[in-house]
C-alpha cells in the first residue's frame, strides 16, 4: 500500500523536484555554456522563442497534468463499490473531440508565430542590422600610416569570418582584413570580434561534419563538407566567450572546443594589425633557439605555419601568434592560472571575465601537448598520457591513414624544453 | 484419411490469398526502395548536370555515352517478356501447363536477354572510361540500374526454378497458378521499375536541345 | 506445393509418425525441448523468445548506459577512454532501438496479434520464425563486434600479419546510431584498391552489415503482420472492431515496410563508398553527406513512431480494463495513430535543422512537426477521457502505464519546443535532446512496455508476478528515470552538448551530471527487478485464472497458457471488446464448429529458417572480416551466401507441412466455452 501511494506521489512530484532543483543551480551568467545567459541579439531571439514555449508548455502541462491527477483520483475504485460494468461503446463525444483539436491547434499558433518571425531572423544578417555594422561604419579603411586595411570593394560589407572546422580543432579567416590561408595568417582556435556589431560566419569544413556553437551569443549551425553554409553573430557584451563543436566528429569530439573575444571595435583593429605581424626573431644562444631548430628537425614545420620562422605548413593550426592565446590543443587545455580565473569569475559574477595568460601554466601545457600527442611514451620511456586521442601530431599523412606499426615522433625532456621555450617567445 | 482442405484454400477476410497479398506489400515496399535510388541519382544529376571526367580526364557527356538504340531494344525486349508472362500466368489459371512452360521459357529467354544487353553496356561503359569510383554519376548509374539488374536476376532465377518444378507435377491447381501468379507480379512489377528508370535516367539526356538538365552542352561533342 | 500433411485427426502431435518433406527429410514436428524451440512455427513460442531476446539486449544496453554514466559522473573522468565511449553510446542505441524496443514490440506483436483478431497463427509461420532467427544473426553481428575490440585491446591478434597492416583499429562502431557521412564514410580519392581514406575502421562495418540483416527481419516480420491483421480477423472482427494494440501494429508494419527501404539504400550506399571506392557520400568527389542525413531520417522519424506506437496500442488496452470502461474515442485514437504515421514521413529534416536547409524549408518542417503534436495530443486526452468517470482500479499494467501518459507527456512538452526551429538551434544536438527522447523512449515506450509485459505475462505463462516487487521496480524505474533524465533538460540548457566523454570541471555542468548518474543506476536497479521479478514469475510464479483482470479482448477467453492451437473453435465476433460483451453484455461470442472431427489444421514445424537466419549470420561475420583483411575469409561469406540460398529453396520444396489437431468440443453454452480448460502443456 505504502509502496503504492509512494508510486503515485512520484509522477507528480519528481519531474517538479528537477525543475526545482535546476532553479536552485548556479546563476546562469555563471555557466560557462549557458543558453539561458544570452549576451547578442541572435541568442536572444533564441532565447524569447524558447521561453514561448515552455510558457505554452507550462500552460499545457498544468491544465492536462491537473487533470490527470485529478481524474486518477477521483475516479479510483473504492471499496464496496460493486456497480455494474459499463458497456457502451467509446465513440467519444465529437464536441469535445473537435474543440481540443481545435484549442490544439489554436496553442500552435501561439509559437508558430515567433517560431517563423525568428527563423528569419536568425538566418542572415537582417537589412536593419547593416548601416551599423557595415565596415565602413566602425573601422577605417585606411589607417594612419596610409596602408590599406580592407579593399574599398567590401567596405559596404559586414564583417565575414570563415570557420573552418577540421578534426579537432577550428580555423578562423577574416577574408576581407586578409587574414587567410593565402596571406599565411590564419587564426586557431580564438576568434575575435568587435562589440555591437553584427558578423556574417561561413561555416566550411575540411573532413567531416562539425557544428559551430557559441551558446550564449548564437545557436548552432553545422559545418558541411561540400556544402557552404552560413549565419550571423553579435555580441553585445564584452568578454571572453565559450563554444563547443556541436556534432559528433570522430574520436576527440569532446576535445573540440573553442573561444571567442568580444572586443571594442578599436581594440578589434589593433588586434588584426597584431596577426598579421610576422614573429620576432629568436636571440642567439637561448634555449628558443635550439626549440626553433628542432620545430624544423621534429617536421612540426611541415604542418604548422609561423610566419616569418617557417612558412611550408598549412595543414596543422597556424603557431605564429601562438604565446598569446588563452588556450591551446583545441581549447582543451586553457593557458590561464585556474585559481585566479575561478576568483575573477566569481568576484565579476559572470564567466567573460578572465584573466591573462600565465606563461608558466602555458608552458606547462605545450610540453604536456607536443610531449604526449600521438605516442604513449617519451623518448627516455617514461610513459604519456594522450592529450587528445587520435589526433594528427606527429602522423605526417592526412586523414589519419596510419598503420599500426608505423613510428610515431617522440621527445627527450631536454627537446619540450626548448621547443616549449621558443614557442613562448611567439607572443 | 477425411477429407480436409488445404490451408491455402483457407477463406481469407478480404478474400485475397496470403501469397499474393504479401506480394503486393513486398512491391510496396520496393517502390520506395526503388524511389529512393532514383531519387539519389535524379538529385546528382541535377547538381551536377554536366556528365563525368574519364580516367584521362577529358570531360564527357552522357549523351555521348549512353547508347540509346541499345537500351531501348533492351527496354523493348523486357516489355515483350512481360506480355509472355502474363501469358503464362493465363495458361497455368487454365492448366495448360505446357503452354506455362512454352511462355514461362520465352519470358526467362528475354530476361537474359536483357541482362546480357545490360553487360554489354557495363562493359561499354567501363571501357569508355565511366566508372564507379570516378564521379558521383558513375556510382548512381551503376548502383542504381546494377540493383534492378539483381531484381531481373532474380526472377529469372525464381522463373526456371518454377519451370523445373512444373516436370515433377506438383505445380497445378490453384496452388500452382497461384504460385505462377506471385511471380508474375514480381516480373511486372521489375518491368515497371525499368520503365520508370529508362525514362528518368536515359530519356531525360535526350530532352530539348541543350539537354534536360540545362547544360546548355550540344548533343554531340 | 505437394507435402505428407497428417490427415488423420490427432489429439497431440506426438502421436504421430515423423513427417517426411519430399527430399526425404523428416519434419522436426515430433521434437520437443530445445530442438522445439529453434523450429517451432508457432507465433505464441516465437513471441516469447522474442521477448527473452529483447529484455537480454536491454540489459546488454542499460550496462553501456551505466558505462556511460560513470564515465559522466565526474570532470575530466578517464573510466573509459574516447574511443570506447564513442563506441559504448554507438552501441547504447543501436541496441535499446533495434534490439531492445523493437523486438520487444515484435513479442508483443507475435503472441497478441492472432490471439486478438480470432486466428490460430500468422499468415506465414516459417517466415515468422525466419524474422525471428535473422533479428537474432544480425543482433550476434552487431554486438560480436566487441569481441574484436576486446580481443584487440588484450591483444589477441597481435601475430597476425593481417593485423600488423590494419590502418584503423576500431572494431566496434563508434559513429553514433545516426553514423553520420563522412565521419562513417569516405573523404578524397580511391585508391588502386579502391579505398579511398576514411575515418573508422570495421566497427562500421559491423554495424551496417548489422543493420541490413536486422533490416531484412524487420521487413520480413512486417509483411507478415500486415498480412495476418488484414486477412486472417474472425468472422465479425472488422477493422473499426479490432483491438486498439492490433490497430497499432498494423500501422507500425506499415510503417516500417515504408521506411526501412531508405535506410537499406542508404546503407548500401555507404557500403558501396567504403568498400568499392564509390562516391554517394564523399565530398572530395562530389557527394553531398547531407544526402545520408535526408535518407537516415526518412528512415529515423518513422522509427520513432515505430517504437512508440505499439506502446501506445498497450496503454490503450491496458487504460479501458483498469478503468472498467470502454475506451474513449476508440475511431479517433484509431486515426489519430494513422495520421501519427502518416505525418512521420512529412517531418525528418526536423532532425537537421541546423544543417542550414534555408529558412523556408526549416520554417515548413517546423510547422510540420508543430502539427504532428495535434494527434498526439489527440491520443492522450483521449486516454484522458478513458479514466474519466471511470474506477480505476490500480495494478501494475496500470500504474505504469498511468506512468506512460504522465512521462510521454512530459517528453512530448519538450518535443514541441524542439519543433520551434530557432530555440532548436540552441538545444540540438545538447543534453536536451537527449532529456527529451528519453522521456519519450524511456519514460514512454520502456513503461509501456513494462506496463504490456505485467499486463499480459499471466495470459502468456498463467501465472501471476508479484505485485509488491512490480511495484517497487516500477517505483524504482520512475525515480530513477527521473533523476537521471530530468536534470539533462537543464544541463543541455546549460550548453553541455552531447556525445562528449569528457567535460571541464568550472563549466557548471558538475553537480547536475552527478546527479544523473545517481540516477541512471537506480533506474537500472528497478529495471533489473522488473525483468528478474518476471523472469522469476515465469518459472515459479503464483498460478492464476485465464483472465484475472476482467479482460476486454479476445485473448483473455483463452486458457492461460495458450493451447498451441489457440482457438478450438473459430470465434465469431458481435462487438468491439468481444470477450467484455461475452462476458457481462449481450453481445456474445458464437463459435463456428470449423474443424469438427477433421481437427484444426497445424503447420509443421522446419529447421530452414534457423538455416536461412544462419546463413545471414555467416554473412554478417564475414564481410566485416572480409574488411580487415583476414585471409580466405570470403569463403565464409560465399558459404553462408550458399546456406542462405539453400535455407530458403528447401524451406520453398519442403511445403508447409502439416498435420490434423483434434480440439477439445465446444459446450452447449457460448459464454462458458469448454476451451478455457483445455489441455495445456
Amino acid at each position: 500500500m505504502i509502496s503504492r501511494l509512494l508510486n503515485r506521489a512520484l509522477f507528480i512530484v519528481v519531474p517538479f523536484l528537477g525543475l526545482l532543483l535546476s532553479a536552485c543551480s548556479r546563476a546562469e551568467r555563471e555557466v560557462r555554456q549557458s543558453t539561458l545567459d544570452p549576451k547578442g541579439p541572435v541568442a536572444q531571439m533564441q532565447y524569447d522563442v524558447f521561453m514561448d514555449t515552455v510558457y505554452l508548455v507550462l500552460v499545457l502541462f498544468a491544465v492536462v497534468g491537473g487533470l490527470l491527477v485529478y481524474a486518477v483520483i477521483r475516479y479510483r475504485a473504492r471499496p464496496g463499490d460493486n456497480a455494474a460494468p459499463k458497456l457502451e461503446e467509446g465513440h467519444g463525444n465529437p464536441l469535445v473531440e473537435i474543440g481540443l483539436i481545435t484549442a490544439s491547434i489554436a496553442s500552435l499558433v501561439f509559437i508558430a508565430i515567433p517560431t517563423l518571425n525568428a527563423i528569419w531572423y536568425t538566418d542572415d544578417v537582417p537589412a536593419e542590422a547593416v548601416p551599423t555594422s557595415k565596415l565602413s561604419a566602425w573601422y577605417s579603411r585606411v589607417d594612419a600610416n596610409g596602408k590599406e586595411n580592407y579593399p574599398k570593394a567590401v567596405e559596404d560589407q559586414v564583417l565575414e569570418i570563415d570557420v573552418i572546422g577540421k578534426q579537432w580543432w577550428f580555423r578562423f579567416e577574416y577574408p576581407q582584413l586578409g587574414l587567410t590561408s593565402d596571406a599565411k595568417h590564419t587564426v586557431p582556435n580564438e576568434l575575435y570580434i568587435p562589440r555591437g556589431k553584427a558578423v556574417r560566419i561561413n561555416l566550411r569544413s575540411e573532413d567531416v561534419i562539425h557544428s559551430f556553437w557559441l551558446p550564449k551569443i548564437a545557436g548552432k549551425v553545422d559545418l558541411m563538407p561540400g556544402r557552404k553554409n552560413h549565419m550571423w553573430i553579435q555580441a553585445d557584451q564584452l568578454g571572453h566567450y565559450y563554444g563547443q563543436c556541436a556534432e559528433f566528429c570522430g574520436d576527440s569530439h569532446a576535445y573540440m572546443l573553442f573561444r571567442c573575444q568580444v572586443v571594442e571595435p578599436e581594440e578589434f583593429a589593433k588586434w588584426v594589425q597584431a596577426q598579421k605581424a610576422e614573429a620576432a626573431p629568436v636571440a642567439a644562444g637561448t634555449k628558443a633557439e635550439k626549440g626553433k631548430a628542432l620545430f624544423a628537425a621534429k617536421t612540426c614545420a611541415m604542418c604548422h605555419n609561423i610566419s616569418g620562422h617557417y612558412g611550408a605548413g598549412n595543414f596543422g593550426p597556424d603557431l605564429t601568434h601562438v604565446a598569446s592565446r588563452k588556450s591551446l590543443a583545441g581549447a582543451w587545455l586553457d593557458n590561464r592560472n585556474p585559481n585566479e580565473q575561478l576568483a575573477l569569475e566569481l568576484k565579476e559574477k559572470n564567466t567573460e571575465a578572465s584573466t591573462p595568460v600565465d606563461p608558466a601554466k602555458l608552458k606547462a601545457n605545450l610540453i604536456k601537448w607536443i610531449g604526449s600527442s600521438g605516442t604513449s611514451h617519451t623518448a627516455e620511456g617514461v610513459a604519456t598520457k594522450d592529450v587528445k586521442p587520435g589526433n594528427r601530431m606527429h602522423y605526417y599523412k592526412m586523414f589519419n591513414v596510419v598503420s599500426l606499426n608505423e613510428s610515431k615522433q617522440q621527445f627527450t625532456a631536454e627537446e619540450l624544453d626548448c621547443l616549449a621555450e621558443y614557442l613562448l617567445t611567439l607572443k | 484419411m477425411s477429407q480436409v482442405s488445404e490451408p491455402a484454400h483457407a477463406p481469407t477476410s478480404t478474400g485475397i490469398e496470403h501469397k499474393k497479398l504479401i506480394m503486393w506489400l513486398f512491391l510496396a515496399s520496393d517502390c520506395m526502395f526503388f524511389g529512393t535510388l532514383i531519387s539519389t541519382h535524379l538529385l546528382y544529376r541535377k547538381l551536377y548536370p554536366t556528365g563525368f571526367t574519364d580516367a584521362e580526364g577529358h570531360q564527357r557527356f552522357i549523351q555521348n555515352l549512353f547508347n540509346i538504340e541499345l537500351t531501348s531494344f533492351s527496354t523493348f525486349i523486357l516489355l515483350m517478356s512481360s506480355f509472355l508472362m502474363a501469358l503464362a500466368v493465363s495458361a497455368m489459371h487454365k492448366g495448360q501447363i505446357k503452354s506455362f512452360r512454352r511462355n514461362v521459357l520465352g519470358v526467362i529467354f528475354f530476361g537474359l536477354i536483357f541482362l546480357g544487353c545490360q553487360v554489354f553496356e557495363f562493359t561499354h561503359f567501363f571501357h569508355q572510361g565511366l566508372t564507379i569510383q570516378n564521379s558521383v554519376f558513375g556510382s548512381t548509374f551503376y548502383v542504381l540500374t546494377g540493383t534492378h539488374g539483381t531484381h531481373v536476376a532474380i526472377g529469372i532465377l525464381w522463373l526456371i526454378l518454377l519451370y523445373f518444378y512444373s516436370f515433377t507435377g506438383k505445380l497445378g491447381g490453384h496452388v500452382g497458378a497461384l504460385d505462377v501468379e506471385v511471380a508474375g507480379l514480381y516480373w511486372h512489377f521489375v518491368d515497371i521499375v525499368w520503365i520508370i528508370i529508362f525514362t528518368a535516367v536515359y530519356l531525360v539526356e535526350y530532352l530539348g536541345p541543350s539537354g534536360f538538365w540545362g547544360t546548355g552542352l550540344p548533343l554531340t561533342k | 506445393m505437394s507435402h505428407d500433411s497428417h490427415h488423420a485427426p490427432v489429439a497431440s502431435k506426438l502421436d504421430l509418425a515423423p513427417e517426411r518433406s519430399d527430399l526425404g527429410l523428416i519434419r522436426p514436428d515430433r521434437k520437443t525441448g530445445w530442438a522445439d524451440w529453434l523450429t517451432t512455427v508457432d507465433h505464441k513460442k516465437i513471441g516469447i523468445m522474442y521477448g527473452a531476446f529483447a529484455m537480454f539486449f536491454f540489459l546488454v544496453g542499460g550496462l553501456e548506459a551505466l558505462a556511460i554514466r560513470t564515465q559522466l559522473a565526474r570532470p575530466d573522468n578517464d573510466f573509459v577512454t574516447a574511443r570506447m565511449y564513442n563506441q559504448l553510446f554507438t552501441m547504447h542505441g543501436t541496441t535499446m532501438i533495434f534490439l531492445g524496443v523493437m523486438p520487444l514490440s515484435a513479442a508483443f506483436f507475435n503472441f497478441l496479434v492472432p490471439l486478438q483478431i480470432g486466428a490460430r497463427d500468422v499468415a506465414f509461420p516459417r517466415l515468422n520464425a525466419f524474422s525471428l532467427w535473422t533479428f537474432v544473426a544480425g543482433a550476434f553481428v552487431l554486438n560480436s563486434s566487441w569481441l574484436f575490440e576486446f580481443g584487440h585491446l588484450a591483444g589477441w591478434f597481435n601475430n597476425f600479419s593481417w593485423y600488423k597492416s590494419l590502418v584503423y583499429t576500431d572494431f566496434a562502431p563508434a559513429n553514433g546510431w545516426f553514423s553520420y557521412a563522412p565521419l562513417s564514410g569516405t573523404v578524397g580519392q580511391a585508391d588502386a584498391a579502391l579505398h579511398a581514406p576514411r575515418f573508422t575502421g570495421v566497427g562500421t562495418d559491423f554495424w551496417i552489415i548489422g543493420i541490413q540483416i536486422l533490416g531484412v527481419a524487420s521487413l520480413a516480420a512486417s509483411f507478415n503482420f500486415i498480412c495476418t491483421i488484414i486477412n486472417m480477423r474472425a468472422k465479425g472482427m472488422t477493422m473499426m472492431r479490432l483491438p486498439v494494440f492490433t490497430w497499432m501494429t498494423l500501422v507500425t508494419s506499415a510503417l516500417i515496410i515504408l521506411a526501412f527501404p531508405a535506410i537499406t539504400v542508404a546503407l548500401i550506399e555507404l557500403m558501396f563508398d567504403r568498400q568499392f571506392g564509390a562516391n554517394f557520400f564523399n565530398p572530395s568527389a562530389g557527394g553531398q553527406p547531407i544526402l545520408w542525413q535526408h535518407l537516415f531520417w526518412i528512415f529515423g522519424h518513422p522509427e520513432v513512431y515505430i517504437l512508440v506506437l505499439p506502446a501506445m496500442g498497450i496503454v490503450s488496452e491496458i487504460l479501458p480494463t483498469f478503468s472498467g470502461k470502454a475506451l474513449f474515442g476508440y475511431p479517433i485514437i484509431v486515426f489519430s495513430g494513422a495520421v501519427i504515421g502518416f505525418l512521420g514521413f512529412a517531418v525528418w529534416s526536423h532532425h537537421m535543422f541546423t544543417t542550414g536547409l534555408g529558412a523556408v524549408p526549416t520554417a515548413a518542417f517546423a510547422l510540420l512537426t508543430m502539427a504532428i503534436a495535434v494527434p498526439t495530443g489527440v491520443k492522450i486526452f483521449n486516454w484522458l477521457g478513458t479514466i474519466w468517470g471511470g474506477k480505476i482500479r490500480f495494478t501494475p499494467p496500470m500504474v505504469l502505464a498511468l506512468g506512460f501518459i504522465w512521462m510521454f507527456m512530459c517528453g512530448g512538452f519538450s518535443g514541441v519546443m524542439h519543433s520551434s526551429a530557432p530555440a532548436d538551434a540552441q538545444q540540438q544536438d545538447s543534453y536536451f535532446v537527449i532529456a527529451h527522447f528519453h522521456y519519450v523512449l524511456l519514460g514512454g515506450v520502456l513503461l509501456g512496455l513494462m506496463a504490456g509485459l505485467y499486463f499480459w505475462f499471466p495470459k502468456i505463462f498463467g501465472r501471476m508476478p508479484n505485485a509488491g516487487v512490480a511495484y517497487l521496480a516500477s517505483g524504482l524505474v520512475i525515480l530513477g528515470f527521473n533523476l537521471a533524465f530530468g536534470p539533462m533538460h537543464y544541463l543541455g540548457l546549460a550548453g553541455q552538448p552531447r556525445r562528449t566523454h569528457t567535460y571541464h570541471a568550472g563549466n557548471g555542468w558538475e553537480t547536475w551530471n552527478f546527479v544523473a548518474t545517481i540516477g541512471a543506476f537506480i533506474l537500472g536497479i528497478g529495471v533489473f527487478l522488473a525483468f528478474a521479478n518476471l523472469v522469476w514469475t515465469a518459472f515459479k510464479g503464483k498460478k492464476c485464472g485465464s483472465d484475472p483482470w476482467d479482460g476486454r479482448t479476445l485473448e483473455w477467453s483463452l486458457s492461460s497458457p495458450v493451447a498451441e492451437y489457440n482457438f478450438a473453435q473459430s470465434p465469431v465476433i458481435a462487438a468491439r471488446d468481444a470477450y467484455f460483451e461475452d462476458k457481462h453484455g449481450g453481445r456474445r461470442i458464437a463459435y463456428e464448429n470449423d474443424g469438427g472431427e477433421a481437427g484444426v489444421h497445424m503447420p509443421s514445424q522446419s529447421w530452414m529458417p534457423l538455416v536461412a537466419g544462419f546463413g545471414f549470420l555467416m554473412i554478417g561475420l564475414g564481410m566485416p572480416m572480409l574488411s580487415m583483411g583476414v585471409p580466405h575469409i570470403g569463403w565464409l561469406v560465399i558459404a553462408g551466401l550458399t546456406v542462405m540460398f539453400i535455407g530458403i529453396w528447401l524451406w520453398a520444396l519442403e511445403g508447409p507441412g502439416g498435420y490434423m489437431l483434434k480440439t477439445p468440443a465446444v459446450g452447449s453454452t457460448p459464454s462458458a466455452p469448454a476451451h478455457q480448460t483445455a489441455t495445456t502443456h
